[in-house]
């Protein structure tokens, strides 16, 4: 070893795993995203409310996961892009376009990745709800339901089974499948996987924060009171936009 | 890579309505290699207590002979069946006999036990790869599909199911965990207890 | 091989300015709203003395399977070439370590008419630069007004992973298409490995693959009978490899561009084939022994 060796890092780890679960869940004309807003590092529970999931516009919502820090300032950057988009051209970004955004945005991070996993959930032009889900260096694809997190093998096989009737064969005879469900299904099931993943995972529980999207052909324009949903929309004539929120265990 | 997950597979036992059902899958692997999709890793120990091994395949074939052993020698000494409880107590001694160099298995054992009043309460219980014991009243999972099958089992799960619904309950969850699972699937069987019979079926699962 | 590589190789790793130049220019403000940039993308380094350590440090599940970013795995393709043209097979599951990821994923990458890509390694570096191959392709059309070769194209997308060699994309990918010359298939992976040939199969499964491709394969198969093999070839690889299966896509490139053919699913493959349909087996492609009880059963 001569002297002149440079000073070498021996270690540099700037992610952190912060838990938590997020959900979406696509119907034929509205989506639902869904996460639980416990914040944990290892076995400690930072904060009980951190939420997840964050509101774009009225026809976009976006569920994020992993490193909170990147997870948090990736949200910002994404919010930036698209306001500047709707001073250029003076209307929303669509759906599937935002999804192509999201992709080169975390594509530009491909040598030194944001630690996240997205989902992006809204109403596409044609009015159809869709999910959108991402690996954290930006491959996507469209899909009608995916979880992902900390208790995402916990989740997902359960909605294999209860939205796509994953090994469930129809009666014979009888009707097939439903190849969409209805919204107050779509919302029982979010609740049952959440509640579910809480019991069995201990970085998941706290609250539940659950957004709605309804397209504008969704026959009911308003949530069931009972589920006590707060509207966030900004507009009147466009998609609109609540958000439910639940207790979970927080043991 | 785990040797947990050398060969693959998973085991769920679930409590019902005075009937308990185990089922496991069906395949035997060499890492990503699929070898067999024919290899049964639930064993009965009399008509009314039966396991299931998860874990290393060669560790699984010496635990079961090893079991049968002790299980043989309980029989004859004691001339009576061996109720599930003290089989499950007898598992985990032998695998706690290895406590510093370990059989890499993961047990679930489902049984009907005897109440003093003639009747039979159902009876599941797990363990550890040393022997530490887990008596669920719900389900209890093992294997590498383990934590896909804890969370379908919490969803599909109720109390007191009649043998046809546990029935339906455990294949459903089994086949829709081991789907989310590489290694994983291939075929499953399932077995309910009842206090007259035990039914034993092989479904039809997906073979990736 | 390319550990070894770049082990004595120098990197030129692009200098990168700290600041992050695009997110303030003035295009930001202009009509364009941020989204104008001088055509070549351009990444964000992590400031150390070798970015590619860090990255290997954070995604390489093979070094470690407790890493934090998993970069899905696990896939089988294949592509080859016959008198009717190409034929071009892939299955859809995407794992991270043992969990199944997804059973959806597009395997196959549409650039344009005449030209398909298939995917193979990191899911988001082949559909990235595919995507930005096919922009590259239009482009070439527009300029030179008319369709550019498969050579041309492969040749375009291996020199600019090339630029990247040592930075850890990870490719394996079949660019196929129909020019001039016919039908084509060139084989592209991270390396910078560019290869002309008639049959190829990438990824986990492609071991499996081979066996039944080598098996059936002619060059004078007509046009049935190659789609059949191809499926049957990746069900074999469905079938036997932990981290390929679910469903199968099959393409057919002919001289008028590529033809979807259809999704099969790998396991109603196992069960029941791909139905009556002229080639197919007319039954499903498992074979007995395997639902036969007697043939293994646990030594007594």
């Amino acid at each position: 070893m001569d002297g002149k060796t440079a000073p070498q890092m021996r270690h540099f780890n700037p992610y952190s795993d912060n838990g938590g679960t997020i959900l979406a869940i696509a119907g034929q004309d509205f989506a639902v995203i869904a996460g639980d807003t416990r914040q944990t590092v290892g076995y400690e529970i930072q904060t009980r409310y951190a939420p997840k999931v964050f509101r774009l516009n009225d026809k976009a919502v976006l569920a994020v996961n992993g490193f909170a820090a990147d997870g948090n300032m990736f949200v910002k950057k994404v919010k930036q892009k698209l306001e500047m988009y709707r001073h250029a051209h003076a209307k929303d970004m669509p759906l599937r376009a935002i999804a192509r955004l999201i992709q080169t945005m975390l594509y530009a991070q491909r040598f030194f990745p944001y630690y996240v996993y997205n989902i992006l959930g809204g109403i596409e032009e044609d009015g159809s709800g869709a999910v959108y889900s991402f690996d954290p260096v930006g491959s996507y694809e469209r899909e009608s339901c995916r979880a992902a997190g900390a208790a995402q093998s916990l989740v997902q096989p359960f909605l294999d089974n209860q939205i796509y009737f994953k090994n469930q064969q129809p009666i014979p005879g009888g009707p097939p499948h439903p190849v969409h469900l209805p919204l107050s299904r779509v919302i029982a099931l979010v609740t049952d996987s959440f509640t579910s993943a809480t019991e069995r995972h201990i970085e998941v529980g706290d609250e539940l924060e659950m957004f709605i999207v309804l397209s504008r052909s969704h026959p009911q324009q308003s949530l069931d009171p009972r589920l006590n949903a707060t509207e966030v929309s900004t507009t009147a004539s466009g998609e609109k936009v609540f958000v439910i929120r639940r207790p979970l265990k927080r043991d | 890579m785990s040797i947990m997950q050398y060969n693959g597979g998973s085991v769920i036992a679930m409590k019902g309505k005075e009937c308990v059902a185990i089922a496991s899958d069906l395949r035997l692997g060499n890492q990503a290699l699929t070898i067999s999709c024919n290899h049964e890793k639930i064993f009965p120990v009399s008509d009314r207590v039966y396991y299931g091994l998860a874990g290393l395949a060669t560790d699984v074939d010496t635990m079961r002979q090893r079991l049968r052993y002790r299980v043989n020698m309980y029989t004859i000494k004691e001339e009576r069946e061996i109720e599930p409880e003290t089989f499950a107590r007898l598992t985990s001694s032998a695998l706690y006999e290895h406590r510093f160099g370990p059989m890499f298995v993961e047990p679930v054992i489902a049984g009907l036990s005897k109440t003093p009043s003639g009747g039979v309460e159902p009876f599941i219980a797990a363990a550890d790869l040393i022997g530490c014991l887990n008596f669920a009243k719900d389900f209890v999972v093992a294997g590498t599909a383990s934590d896909k099958l804890y969370g379908v089992a919490e969803g599909l799960w109720e109390p007191d199911l009649e043998a046809d619904d546990l029935f339906e309950t455990i294949s459903q969850t089994l086949l829709n965990a081991v789907d989310r699972d590489a290694y994983s699937g291939w075929g499953a069987i399932v077995h309910v207890i009842t206090k007259d019979k035990v039914i034993t079926r092989k479904l039809r699962g997906r073979m990736d | 091989m390319n550990s070894l590589v770049s082990k004595f190789s120098t990197n030129n790793i692009p200098k990168q300015d700290v600041e992050d130049n695009e997110e303030y220019s003035d295009s930001m403000w202009a009509s364009s709203a941020g989204y104008a940039t001088n055509g070549l993308p351009t990444f964000r380094l992590p400031s150390l003395q070798q970015p590619t350590d860090f990255l290997r440090l954070h995604t390489d599940d093979h070094a470690d399977p407790s890493c934090r970013i998993k970069i899905k795995h696990g896939t089988t393709t294949l592509a080859f070439r016959f008198k009717g043209g190409v034929i071009v097979a892939v299955d859809s599951r995407a794992t991270a370590g043992s969990y199944i990821a997804s059973g959806t994923v597009e395997k196959v990458i549409r650039i344009n008419k005449f030209l398909l890509g298939t995917m193979a390694g990191g899911a988001a570096d082949c559909q990235y630069w595919e995507t930005y191959l096919g922009i590259m392709c239009r482009l070439h059309e527009l300029r030179n007004r008319e369709r550019i070769s498969v050579a041309a194209a492969s040749k375009y997308l291996s020199n600019l992973v090339y630029s990247y060699k040592g930075m850890g994309l990870s490719m394996g990918t079949m660019i196929c298409g129909w020019d001039k010359t016919g039908p084509a298939i060139f084989y592209v992976d991270s390396d910078g490995t560019r290869l002309k040939g008639d049959l190829f199969s990438v990824g986990s499964g492609s071991t499996f693959a081979y066996g039944v491709l080598d098996q059936g394969y002619h060059w004078d198969l007509s046009d049935e009978d190659a789609q059949e093999l191809g499926r049957r070839s990746i069900y074999a690889a469905g079938h036997r490899d932990a981290f390929s299966g679910n469903t199968i896509n099959l393409f057919h490139i002919k001289q008028d561009g590529w033809d979807f053919i259809g999704n099969y699913d790998v396991s109603k493959m196992h069960y029941d084939g791909p139905g009556n349909i002229p080639g197919a087996p007319g039954t499903g492609y498992g074979y007995e022994v395997r639902t036969n009880p007697e043939a293994c059963v646990v030594a007594d």
